[in-house]
């Protein structure tokens, strides 16, 4: 099965030097991907770059084995791409409502021709949300901002969803929800891909595993067979 | 000719101590002072008027239009001592630069309004020859420029210089490292205070005569320009972008010549739109300047 | 109850070029120190259509506030957009260094004289006992319409949620889709408005020179702190109060120093409160 979303010997850093030194990956369509790796991996790095929040020094990314790496972030997602950054991912001074009429808006004015894979039920996902519509997204808890935050990336209706540590920070009820909500989300068909610190909750419902390691992927393998090989918990902490 | 660049020289050498307070509050400090026409008027008038109406002497009077600028600073300071945003400080500053521009040209009894001061004596003018005054005012000018550039040259190699500058690159990091935040900022503005003070008082015996329109708020672009031609941080680099804008100054005097038909009112306006747009255009593409700004080594 | 009323005209003059500098703050994150001159400019256009081209005042508002918006667009093209992401310092610098630029251009073509509107004269009258004239009525009414409308823009459209997610988060903006760039045109032309419309309320009030704007300056940035920078009611209750407070000390105060009543506002606030009124507490990351 070809890559539907892949990237090639990216490189990228914030001014002096690369924090990225070449990642290349690929993705099928409709898996879930997930990057593990120590703080100052380089994790952020990537998924800011795969976002368009970060412009490369080198390299490439594929969607559908067309080049994006020279679109904004707008122009991403009218290509199916939605990404939730990993804090400040809601517009706190604005409600809840507010902050998913931002998506509709952008979806009437783009004129988005792919299919749609979310219907319109979205919040069913999300059912804490339906009495907090009208609540400033900044008074909410930081779960609850998270689901906001999820949300409104699906709004976009991606055929990609870029997720950076969805479980940051959350207590463990709402970190089971996100999960679910990635699952439930991922079998409706949408390719997820994720950088997590949970690795363990993040590899039970991946396809597909990278490890990184100082701007360089250590190891890439299949999901389940790294949770069993019993190597994840060194490799994760950068020993090998 | 010579008289033409010993007149330029003395205007440089008070024009570049005004820089270099600015260069030390705002290239050292972080703090940018768009009060300093106000600043400035506020240390020639207290020079004048406590030669003039007190009595005073040159020295003394010297002396205290420094500690009086720098009181208002440390003030300014104070104030803004609960916000450390950049924003606010520059709008404050601002308000106060204009408010000390009001009462120079309001409180005629004190400052003689908008006719402003006259008959500021030199000093020691009666003691040296006339014919060598000049060159002896110019070297101690030039001494006193020269004075201040080594005296803010230890400051910044200091602990204090180095509290300084850790301030600016990132405040958050130099008060978890223990760095006095605002005290330290108090006492940069304060001693930017003293300079500007200086300046003042040197403006003030050169020109011999003051009033409001010398202080108009051009005077903060003029700084704010050579600051940055020379490489914000750099002393050196203060000096030299003070002559080139004197150079640019002075050259646009002769625009009179170029385009004809211009009144004198239009020709003013139009050297200042000139300063303007230089000023815009350093912003843009020159700014670090041309001259680096001394580092410890790590 | 005269003061009052003065001090509430006084204040609502300033309303819209606090709003103007509350939004330019909240999308560019910088106060805008040219924002005087800009009044200033855009009065003399008015001005040049009103009286040179012998336009109506309404007439030539609207026409300047198209022209102007348009103005201010490309001016931020040619300055701050270079300037994008830099330090707030260097973008006041900028500014500080337009407002020159652009007060000394109205100087060269309309000159230091002072100038004034075309409007008929008409005599003061009286009601409830306080003392009122034409203009102020105007000023009034226009500047409540005009805040009206920016509210229901603000609060309902697309396009000032647009404006509001932008101020919140640039970045959270980008990757939701929003057209930063467009919208901060928009915000400039919106601004450009505002201040035709304030510069001709102020024009009306007093002799149109050069100078006019920028002595506006710090009641203008008193007005937008007291309110809280980035909140546009706040706008709008700083300015009465700044107003009401500034007529109210002319009573102890000579007029001459009335500036000093925002600058002390202004130092208060900040000792105080410094996110003002309505503002949000500033979080470091």
């Amino acid at each position: 099965m070809k890559p539907f979303f892949s990237s090639h010997n990216l490189k990228a850093g914030y001014g002096s030097g690369d924090i990225l030194k070449g990642i290349s990956f690929d993705l099928e369509k409709g898996k879930v991907m997930t990057v593990i790796g120590p703080n100052g991996s380089g994790k952020s790095t990537l998924i800011k770059t795969l976002a368009g929040l970060l412009k490369p020094s080198s390299g490439d990314i594929f969607i559908d084995e067309s080049s994006i790496v020279g679109y904004t972030s707008p122009q991403r997602i009218k290509l199916g791409m939605s990404y939730v950054p990993q804090e400040y991912n809601v517009f706190r001074n604005m409600t809840v409502k507010e902050n998913l009429q931002l998506a509709n808006e952008f979806m009437r004015s783009a004129k988005k021709k792919k299919t749609q894979i979310i219907d319109d039920d979205l919040l069913d996902l999300f059912p804490e949300l339906t009495s907090k519509f009208d609540s400033l997204a900044g008074n909410l808890s930081g779960g609850q901002r998270q689901m906001v935050a999820f949300a409104c990336a699906l709004a976009y209706k991606p055929e990609i969803l870029l997720l950076d540590e969805p479980s940051a920070g959350l207590s463990p009820k709402y970190m089971g929800d996100i999960f679910e909500a990635v699952k439930k989300v991922n079998e409706l068909g949408v390719t997820v891909f994720m950088v997590e610190q949970n690795a363990i909750e993040a590899l039970q419902i991946s396809d597909k595993c990278i490890v990184m390691a100082n701007g360089n992927v250590k190891y890439i393998s299949d999901a389940k067979i790294l949770m069993q090989s019993g190597d994840l918990h060194s490799l994760y902490l950068g020993d090998a | 000719m010579l008289s033409f660049i010993i007149l330029m020289s003395l205007v440089i050498c008070f024009s570049a101590i005004l820089a270099l307070a600015l260069n030390f509050q705002w290239g050292l400090g972080g703090m940018i002072n768009f009060g300093l026409a106000g600043l400035y008027a506020l240390g020639a008038y207290a020079c004048a008027i406590l030669i003039l109406k007190l009595n005073i002497n040159f020295f003394w009077s010297t002396i205290l239009s420094m500690l009086l600028v720098s009181l208002v600073c440390a003030l300014i300071s104070i104030v803004t001592l609960r916000v450390s945003e950049e924003d606010y400080f520059a709008i404050v500053t601002l308000g106060v630069g204009e408010m000390l521009r009001l009462i120079a040209l309001n409180e005629d009894w004190l400052t003689g309004g908008a006719l402003g001061l006259t008959g500021i004596p030199r000093p020691l003018s009666d003691s040296i020859p006339a014919d060598i005054y000049i060159y002896v005012f110019l070297a101690t000018y030039v001494f006193i420029l020269l004075i201040c550039i080594f005296l803010l040259n230890i400051i910044a190699r200091s602990a204090f210089g180095r509290s300084m500058r850790a301030i600016r690159e990132d405040d958050v990091v130099a008060v978890t490292l223990g760095k006095n935040l605002l005290w330290t900022r108090a006492r940069i503005f304060a001693v930017g205070g003293l300079l500007i003070g200086l300046a003042g008082s040197m403006h003030a015996f050169y020109y011999q005569y003051i009033d409001p329109t010398q202080f108009s708020n051009i005077v903060v672009a003029y700084a704010i320009m050579a600051v940055i031609a020379g490489g914000k941080g750099s002393h050196f680099g203060v000096v030299i972008g003070s002559i080139l804008i004197m150079i640019l100054l002075e050259g646009s005097r002769f625009l009179k010549e170029i385009i004809p038909g211009l009144g004198s009112d239009q020709l003013s306006a139009v050297r200042i739109i000139i300063i303007g747009v230089g000023l815009i255009l350093v912003l843009i593409y020159k700014p670090n300047g041309f001259v680096k700004e001394y580092r410890l080594n790590a | 109850m005269q003061i009052i009323f003065n001090g509430f005209v006084t204040g609502i003059v300033v309303t819209l070029p606090a709003l103007a500098i509350t939004l330019l703050f909240g999308v560019l994150k910088f106060p805008n120190f040219a924002v005087g001159s800009m009044l200033t400019l855009a009065a003399y256009i008015v001005f040049t259509f009103n009286v040179l081209f012998g336009l109506s005042l309404l007439f030539s508002t609207i026409i300047t506030a198209i022209i102007f918006g348009f103005l201010l667009i490309l001016i931020d093209q040619l300055t701050f957009a270079k300037l994008r992401g830099s330090s707030s310092i260097t973008l006041m610098v900028c500014s500080l260094g337009l407002g020159f630029v652009l007060e000394n251009i109205a100087r060269l073509m309309y000159g230091n004289n002072a100038k004034s509107f075309a409007i008929e004269l008409a005599r003061p009258f009286l009601f409830m006992d306080i003392r009122m004239n034409r203009e102020q009525i105007v000023t009034i009414i226009v500047s409540t319409i005009a805040m009206i409308f920016m509210y229901v823009l603000l609060k309902h459209m697309p396009i000032g949620r647009a404006m509001r997610a932008v101020s919140d988060n640039p970045s959270l903006s980008l990757v939701r889709g929003i057209d930063s760039p467009l919208i901060i045109k928009w915000t400039w032309f919106i601004s450009g408005a505002l201040l035709t419309i304030g510069g001709v309320l102020i024009g009306m009030d007093r002799a149109i020179e050069p100078p006019m704007g920028s002595s506006y300056l710090i009641v203008i940035f008193a007005a937008a702190i007291l309110g809280g920078l980035g909140s546009p009611l706040g706008a709008f209750v700083g300015s009465l109060i700044i107003g009401i407070v500034s007529e109210l000390s002319t009573l102890v105060i000579p007029p001459n120093y009335r500036i000093g009543i925002p600058l002390a506002v202004i130092a208060l606030i900040l000792i105080f409160r410094p996110q003002g009124i309505f503002g949000k507490p500033n979080i470091k990351k």
